[in-house]
Formats: structure tokens, C-alpha cells, sequence
């Protein structure tokens, strides 16, 4: 050993006695504890200021603000049309959305070979999944509202929220099936169930609750949603209840996310105070639908 | 090993929900407003779209809100992309009624001739053009239809700073009838906001303050292309108000309604610095006073009586309530004759 | 004992149609998928050739994008577009990237508890709220309070975009970490590293092509958003070519929202429809090539380890 350089043993010893301060150590962790009040006062901030703002509306007059129509006189203003658009919408969404992005699921997970189509299908789906929603909008503006002439009525608005949601549910279903042990399925295909069989009694009882959470949380996603939705006309004014079910769903219509963008544009200062308690609304529901979701899978999360 | 929950019962529930739900939202609270309404006509069904000027808008959309109060079997579409645009969709047979802030251009008379519809026009209510620009700019106070062609023209393309126009302005001190120019303009940064094309409100605004001087001097009569064009009031409320020696022109109505946030400038239109206040632009003291119209498609009303009768309330002075309402200018007793005659004689 | 035939062990054509029946319909679904794609391409396509075709080409590069009078500067809302992107990333990509060190390396399970569903609200609220949140509060308290900025600008709506996008950087970038093989960090352990070197010289560089990625996937997404442009950015109308922040400004997707609120049949060049599909298709072949390129990124992890 030299007498300059110090050995290897010194060098040991002398970290294991704690030799130094280590304010980088210091630093790093300062800064990921930065972030992280920064991460959680935005959120705190936002929803705090949020609830002032609606105060006034939520404290006078919250039933009324539920069960009225859209109006100029602020006074006067409610989102009933916005919330039956939104659940009509998210409805259509599920009935289109979920059986086919399940579907197309299954198919890949359980039928198809890996061949290069497979693996151009799954990429495909990937992609989908990256598109902005207001691409998706062009679509709907394209292909529903002036190719197929359907015009601006609630149906074309679901159709478009379901194509934007069907990527997500493929995946999150792909996902949960995946995670079922290929036990499973060979202790049914032993016993002489076909594919179908397999998959219906096997496989998909078992990933249900994976399958339930990703269905519920795109359900969440489309209901938050506006771009799409202004892309393919909902109603950016005011306009009337429709009578039945049929009118609602071929007439015009809106919903909750657009009803926030435009009195977020109105001048008059009760609009403010309405803009926010719509997002309340907007936003209880939502974080009530994902923590639903986040609560099933939890519960029904299983060890294999 | 029990199945677990199916997405089946959750959907049957959010069914249920939204059946219920569609099905009792048939009427808004209309009953007890009927029920006060007094002994009423007959009332009215079918649906009436209505498009066009965001100024008119909120007029409308009272009107039709209390229309329908009256007569529930009425629905209704109102909504306000912007003048050009409502007629742009009235041409095409695709509204009924047309909201608009500043009078049916040629072009667009032409294409509704074209496509074979006929309308009648009907003033019902008056708006001023306000010039606006922040609280903090105190060299300002007037400005005449020189200064606003100098600084707002189509040969103010670039101009950064109000003290750009200045040799613009000295250039037309000369023309006569457009107010006393009030150059030298002050050295600061020119920050416009102010509505797009799509706006009655900018196509008054040409009308008035551009298009003569532009006109006799060989230019295309529109403001310059390069400012923050919106068609959001709320946008150039926001954007003028915010920085320190900006300018724009907004709905008086709106202008009024935000006085705390932005100054609102006297205009010199050839008489003489005018404040705008209801009773200069009622009396027309106020040089950029319009008038706000409705055009109705008369062709549809034999198939669809609600035109008929939502009209009629409209220019009923129960209807006509609405313009000052909405913080608008209501028509003189001669004004609204005339309104009600060209109805009547359609 | 009972003999079976042959026959009898085949399965039975009532079950066998069924099977057939039911992989076909689910063959179908996976092929609406591609469908989809190819209608968005399509529909994209169509009327941006249209638009490409139609169009004097020196409208292209004007001096601001006003399309209803017929500027359709490019640069302008591209300019627009990147510039928020931009702010956007100087938020979310250290919040992001810090957040997930600290979840993957250092998190006891009390703050993994608390941080996760703290992420996790952050990314369910919609981007309306966001943009709403923008114009209350963060573009007077954070922006004017010390600039003199206008209330709508570009640096109050990137900052929002990055809100939006934070936690999508956290959960891309803590799975690449988490992905990380323990060995690693036993080896570094073990030559008595403090956690601090281990996280930042060992976990770090091998996760380093999923944080990347996560990087490129949240670029895509501020690239892609629309509403809290739309409503706090400002310019909806048109705006000129401008490079300053603390400015309103226009991005493609805001572009793309004014066109579409107007009527279909909207005045001024006739061609402002179709510009709506040109933007379209320039947001789409941007998004798709950062979300292919950060595909190749994670696939690149993957193959590592």
C-alpha cells in the first residue's frame, strides 16, 4: 500500500463510519419531496378553489340547479339536459364499446395465432389508443354528421365516444385476460370444452373483475370527454327538453363537459360561479365512478 | 366458484336510470308558469332552430324560454357561432329563424335567393359598438373614425405601438367628416383584441369606422389581419382589460356590463366626442349605434305554426321585454311599429 | 365398462357451429379495430388532400393563421402548438420523473397510500376542469401576479397542460423503474452504495428507455390536447405567428375546435373546412410518430431485461 492513495480498506471503513455529509442525498430527496407537495397542493388548490367558486349556486339553489335547463338568465340556469346527455352517452358508449372491445379482446388473446396480422392488429390498437379525441371528432364530423348524414343528434355523439373508448377496453380487457394462468384454460380444454366453452367458463369468470374495472374506468373517460362531443355538435346554446326517449336520442342534445366549456366562455360573473359547480358535479361523479372501480378491484383482485 | 358481478346488472341499472330519467325530463318547470300565464291561446307545437349573431343570442334565448313556458309541446334550438355563420346556415334552408347584428349582406341575399327561400327582416332592438381599451390607459380618452381606420385599417398591418400610426393619421387629417384626429398617439405597446369574421360585431365595426376611408383610399375595407381575433366576448373583455394600452371593440351591452374592467372610450364620428350610453345610442347621438334583426323564414311557417307564434310573441311587448333584459336597447314607439307593420305585411 | 365409439368422442355439431359462430363475431370485432383506423385515415386524408389540392399554396406561410380569411399559416399554430407542449414538459417531466423515483425507490407503504391515489385523481379529472382552473386561478395568481402578461396566454395553459399530463410521465416512467431487476440493485447494495447512488447511476440509466418513453408519450399527449387550450390560450379566432408565451396564441387542436364550432358551411375562403381535416392530419401524424417512437423505446427495455 502506498502512503498517498488510500486503500481499498479505508475506503470502506470510512463510508461505514458515515464519514461526510451527504447533502446530495439531502438534495434528491428535497426535490422528490418537492414534487410530490407540488403534485398534491395543485390537486387540493384546484378542488378547493373549485368548491368556492360553486358555493353560491350549491348553497341557494342545488335542486333547482340540478332539475333546470340550460338559459341566459343565470338564475335560472341548471344542468338536468347535461346530465341525461352525459348518461345517455356513456350508455350508448357501453353498449357499443364494451361488447366489441371485449370481443376483439378475446379474440386476440384466446383465438388468434401470432402471425404478422396479429401483431399488426394489436399495434394497430396501441395507436388507437395514443389518438387525440378530437381526431376521433374529425371522424365522427366525417364520417357520421356529413357522409352518413346523420346529422348533429345524440346517437353520432355516442358512436364517436364509443370508437374513442373501444381502444382503451381492448387493452384493459387484453390485460386481465392475460393474467388469467394458462391452467386455468388447459384444466377446461382437458375436459373437452371447446375454445368458447373455455373462454365463457373459464377464462372470463376469472377476469371479470380486471375486465369490470377497465370497462368502468373508460365509462369514466368518455363521460369527461368534450372535444369529440363539440367536434360533432353538441349544442354550444340553449335549446329545450325533448319529450320521449326517441327524441332525445335523434335531437339535439348536450352534456356536462360541454355545458362547463361554454359558460366557461360566458362574460357575466354568475356564470363563473355556475362553470364551477358544474365541475363539481363533473367531477364528484367521475372520482365517484373511479373509486367504484378502484374499490372492485381490490376487493375482487386475486392472488394466483 | 360464483361468478362475480357481471357488467350485465350494472347496465340494466344505468338503463333503468336513463329510461326514468329521459322520460321525466319532458317538461322543464313549465306548470306553475303556465298555470300563471292567465287564460292563453291554443298553444303551439313543433320545433324552431334558431341560429346566427352571439349578440342576439341571449336576447332569443329568453324569448324562446318564456315561449315555451307557454307552450310546452314548443322545442327549441338557439344557439350563436356568429352572424356570418347563422346566415351562412338560414341560406341553406337549415334554420329557421336567423339571429343577426348587423343587416343581410348582397352575397348572402343572393344565396338565399339561390336556394329559393324567402324571409322577412325585423329589427327588434338596438346595440352601440364599444371602444374599448384598458382602465390604466389615460391618454386616451376619444377617438374618432380617423384614429380608428390609423391604428385599427387595413394599412395598419404591423403597427405595434400606437405611435405607428401616427404618420398614417397626419396622412388622413386631411379627410373630412370622420372626427378630429387625435394623434399624436401615445408611444406604448398596441395590443388588440377584438372579435373575428365570423361577427356581426366586427362587420359593424368595418361598416362604421373603415369602410369609407377605406374606400376612398383604394383599400380593401377590413381591419388589419394581425390582432387576437375571438369570438368570445368574455376573450376580449379579458384580453383588453389585462395589459396596460390595449384596445378593442365589443358589444356596448358587454362593455357596460364589465365597465369595471375595461374603459369604455367616447367615439368622434364627424359630430364631436359622444360617450355611449342607452340614451346616446337610442337617439343615434352615438356614431356606431346598430341595430339588432331577426330573419324569419316565411316559406316554412305554413308547415310549421310555431314560427308563426313564436313571432308573434316575439314582437308582443311581453316578447320585446327581453332586449332590455338582456341589457339591450329597446325600439321607439315608431320603431317597433315599423317592426310590427313588416311583420304584419309579410 | 362402457366403450365409446369414435364417433361419439367428436364433438357435437350443435356445439361446433356455435364455436364457429362465436369466433367469427369475435373475429369481426378485432377487425373493426382495423376499420376504425383505417376510417380515421381515410376521413383524414380525404379532405386534407382536398384541402392541399385547392389551396394558393403561399397561404401557407403568412403572417398568422386567420383561416377565414384565408391565412393558413402553418408555422403559426404548429408554433403555438409546441411552444405549450414545451411549457407543459418543464412541468410534468420533473413532477413526473420525480414522483415516480421517489414511488419505486423510497416510498414506505404510508406515502405510496397517499401519493398513488393523488396521481391517480389528478388523472381523472377532465381537461375542462383544467382549463377552467387555468383561467381562475393559475393565469392570475401564478402568471400575472408577477408578469404583466393578458389573462389568456400560452404559459398559463401549458402549465395547466402539464398539470394534465404529470401523472401519465409518473405512472410510464415508475413502471420503467419498477421493471428495473432487483439484482441490479442488490449488486449495487452490495458494493455498499447509499440508496440515493444506487436510484440515480443504477435504477435510472437501466430505466432510462421507459422513461424516455414516457417522456415521448406525454409530449403526445400535450401535443394532443384540446379543451384547456381552447379555453384559456385565447386566440380562438386567429392569431398571428408569435414565439412569446406570456402571450395568447393558437395551437392546431384550438385551431381545430373554432372551425368546428362555426357552421359547416363556414363564410369567408371557402376552403376553412377543409383545413380543419389538413390540421387533423398533421395532429395525427405527429401524435402517431411519438407514440411509434415511444413503442420502439419500450420494446428496447423490454429486450434488455
Amino acid at each position: 500500500m502506498t502512503a498517498t492513495s488510500p486503500s481499498a480498506g479505508d475506503l470502506v471503513a470510512l463510508r461505514l463510519r458515515g464519514g461526510g455529509f451527504d447533502w446530495r442525498s439531502y438534495l434528491l430527496h428535497g426535490a422528490m419531496l418537492l414534487a410530490m407537495l407540488l403534485a398534491l397542493g395543485i390537486l387540493l388548490v384546484l378542488l378547493a378553489d373549485v368548491a368556492m367558486r360553486a358555493l353560491p349556486v350549491l348553497t341557494q339553489r342545488p335542486l333547482d340547479f340540478l332539475t333546470s335547463d340550460l338559459s341566459s338568465r343565470p338564475a335560472r340556469a341548471g344542468i338536468v339536459q347535461g346530465l341525461i346527455g352525459s348518461l345517455l352517452l356513456v350508455f350508448f358508449v357501453a353498449i357499443l364499446a364494451i361488447p366489441v372491445g371485449v370481443g376483439a379482446a378475446v379474440y386476440l388473446e384466446e383465438y388468434a395465432r401470432d402471425t404478422r396480422i396479429t401483431r399488426f392488429v394489436r399495434t394497430n390498437i396501441r395507436n388507437l389508443a395514443g389518438v387525440p379525441a378530437i381526431v376521433y371528432g374529425l371522424l365522427g364530423l366525417a364520417v357520421f354528421v356529413t357522409l352518413l348524414g346523420l346529422g348533429k343528434i345524440l346517437i353520432v355523439g355516442g358512436l364517436t365516444l364509443a370508437i374513442l373508448v373501444l381502444p382503451i377496453v381492448v387493452i384493459t380487457t387484453s390485460e386481465a385476460l392475460r393474467a388469467v394462468p394458462g391452467s386455468i384454460r388447459e384444466a377446461a380444454l382437458g375436459v373437452g370444452a371447446t375454445r368458447w366453452e373455455m373462454v365463457r367458463s373459464h377464462v372470463l369468470p376469472y377476469a371479470a373483475p380486471g375486465i369490470l374495472t377497465g370497462t368502468i374506468l373508460s365509462l369514466a373517460r368518455a363521460f369527461g370527454e368534450t372535444a369529440p362531443l363539440l367536434m360533432v355538435g353538441a349544442v354550444a346554446g340553449t335549446f329545450s327538453g325533448h319529450g320521449g326517449l326517441i327524441e332525445q336520442l335523434t335531437g339535439p342534445y348536450t352534456a356536462l363537459p360541454t355545458i362547463v366549456f361554454n359558460w366557461a366562455g360566458q362574460p357575466q360573473d354568475e356564470f363563473r360561479s355556475l362553470t364551477a359547480a358544474t365541475i363539481v358535479v363533473l367531477v364528484a361523479v367521475i372520482l365517484l365512478v373511479n373509486g367504484t372501480a378502484i374499490v372492485l378491484r381490490n376487493r375482487y383482485d386475486r392472488r394466483w | 366458484m360464483t361468478h362475480t358481478t357481471r357488467v350485465r346488472p350494472a347496465l340494466a341499472g344505468i338503463l333503468a336510470v336513463v329510461v326514468l330519467a329521459a322520460c321525466s325530463n319532458t317538461g322543464s318547470p313549465t306548470e306553475s308558469s303556465a298555470a300563471s300565464a292567465g287564460p292563453s291561446v291554443a298553444p303551439v307545437t313543433g320545433t324552431l332552430t334558431i341560429s346566427g349573431s352571439s349578440t342576439v343570442e341571449p336576447i332569443t334565448s329568453i324569448v324562446a324560454e318564456d315561449f315555451k313556458a307557454k307552450n310546452a309541446g314548443v322545442d327549441y334550438t338557439v344557439d350563436g357561432p356568429g352572424t356570418g355563420d347563422g346566415f351562412a346556415l338560414f341560406c341553406n334552408g337549415e334554420t329557421d329563424i336567423s339571429d343577426a347584428s348587423r343587416k343581410i349582406k348582397d352575397e348572402e341575399a343572393t344565396a338565399c335567393a339561390d336556394k329559393g327561400i324567402h324571409y322577412v327582416e325585423l329589427k327588434i332592438g338596438i346595440d352601440g359598438i364599444s371602444v374599448i381599451t384598458s382602465h390604466s390607459n389615460d391618454a386616451v380618452t376619444c377617438l374618432s373614425f380617423l384614429d380608428l381606420y390609423a391604428l385599427l385599417g387595413p394599412e395598419s398591418q404591423k403597427f405595434a405601438k400606437w405611435s405607428d400610426a401616427n404618420a398614417l393619421a397626419g396622412e388622413l387629417a386631411s379627410l373630412d367628416g370622420y372626427g378630429d384626429s387625435h394623434a399624436p398617439y401615445p408611444d406604448a405597446a398596441l395590443e388588440v383584441t377584438a372579435p373575428g369574421e365570423e361577427s356581426g360585431t366586427y362587420d359593424t365595426f368595418v361598416e362604421f369606422a373603415i369602410t369609407k376611408i377605406a374606400t376612398a383610399r383604394e383599400k380593401d375595407a377590413a381591419t388589419r389581419p394581425d390582432y387576437t381575433a375571438s369570438g368570445d366576448d368574455n376573450v376580449i373583455i379579458e384580453g383588453v382589460s389585462g395589459s396596460d394600452s390595449s384596445l378593442g371593440w365589443v358589444g356596448f351591452a358587454f362593455a357596460d356590463e364589465n365597465k369595471d374592467s375595461v374603459k369604455l372610450l367616447e367615439v368622434d364620428g364627424g359630430k364631436g366626442c359622444v360617450a355611449p350610453t342607452p340614451e346616446t345610442i337610442a337617439s343615434n347621438e352615438y356614431p356606431m349605434s346598430r341595430p339588432l334583426f331577426i330573419y324569419v323564414n316565411t316559406d316554412k311557417e305554413a308547415t310549421n305554426p310555431a314560427i308563426t307564434a313564436f313571432v308573434d310573441y316575439y314582437l308582443s311587448d311581453a316578447g320585446m321585454a327581453a332586449v332590455t333584459e338582456a341589457d339591450y336597447i329597446a325600439l321607439s314607439a315608431d320603431e317597433l311599429a315599423a317592426t310590427r307593420s313588416a311583420w304584419e305585411g309579410r | 365398462m362402457t366403450s365409446l365409439s369414435a364417433l361419439e368422442l367428436r364433438v357435437a355439431p350443435g356445439r361446433r357451429r356455435r364455436e364457429a359462430f362465436v369466433r367469427a363475431a369475435f373475429a369481426v370485432a378485432a377487425g373493426l379495430t382495423v376499420v376504425v383506423s383505417a376510417a380515421i385515415v381515410l376521413s383524414l386524408l380525404g379532405n386534407a388532400l382536398s384541402f392541399i389540392l385547392k389551396v394558393d399554396l403561399g397561404a401557407l406561410w403568412s403572417d398568422g393563421w386567420f383561416p377565414r380569411r384565408g391565412m393558413y399559416d402553418i408555422k403559426t399554430i404548429v408554433a403555438g402548438t409546441l411552444i405549450i407542449a414545451g411549457i407543459a414538459m418543464l412541468v410534468a417531466a420533473p413532477l413526473g420523473i420525480a414522483t415516480a423515483l421517489y414511488l419505486s425507490e423510497y416510498a414506505g407503504r404510508r406515502t405510496r397510500s397517499i401519493l398513488k391515489p393523488v396521481l391517480e385523481l389528478l388523472a381523472a379529472i377532465p381537461s375542462v376542469v383544467l382549463g377552467f382552473f387555468a383561467l381562475t386561478w393559475i393565469s392570475p395568481n401564478l402568471i400575472q401576479r408577477f408578469t404583466d402578461a393578458p389573462l389568456f396566454s400560452m404559459a398559463s395553459a401549458g402549465i395547466a397542460v402539464g398539470i394534465l399530463v404529470t401523472p401519465l410521465v409518473s405512472s410510464v416512467a415508475e413502471d420503467a423503474m419498477h421493471a428495473v431487476p432487483d439484482y441490479l440493485r442488490e449488486a449495487s447494495y452490495g458494493l455498499g452504495a447509499r440508496r440515493r447512488t444506487t436510484s440515480v447511476r443504477v435504477v435510472v440509466p437501466a430505466a432510462v428507455s421507459g422513461i424516455v418513453a414516457a417522456l415521448l408519450l406525454g409530449i403526445s399527449r400535450a401535443i394532443g390536447e384540446t379543451m384547456i387550450v381552447a379555453i384559456a390560450a385565447g386566440a380562438t379566432g386567429g392569431s398571428l405567428f408569435g414565439l412569446n408565451p406570456l402571450e395568447p396564441g393558437q395551437t392546431m387542436t384550438a385551431a381545430m375546435t373554432a372551425l368546428a364550432i362555426g357552421s359547416d358551411q363556414v363564410r369567408g375562403a371557402a376552403l376553412t373546412f377543409e383545413s380543419l381535416f389538413f390540421v387533423g392530419l398533421l395532429l395525427f401524424l405527429m401524435t402517431l410518430s411519438l407514440n411509434l417512437a415511444s413503442e420502439a423505446f419500450v420494446r428496447r427495455v423490454r429486450r434488455l431485461y
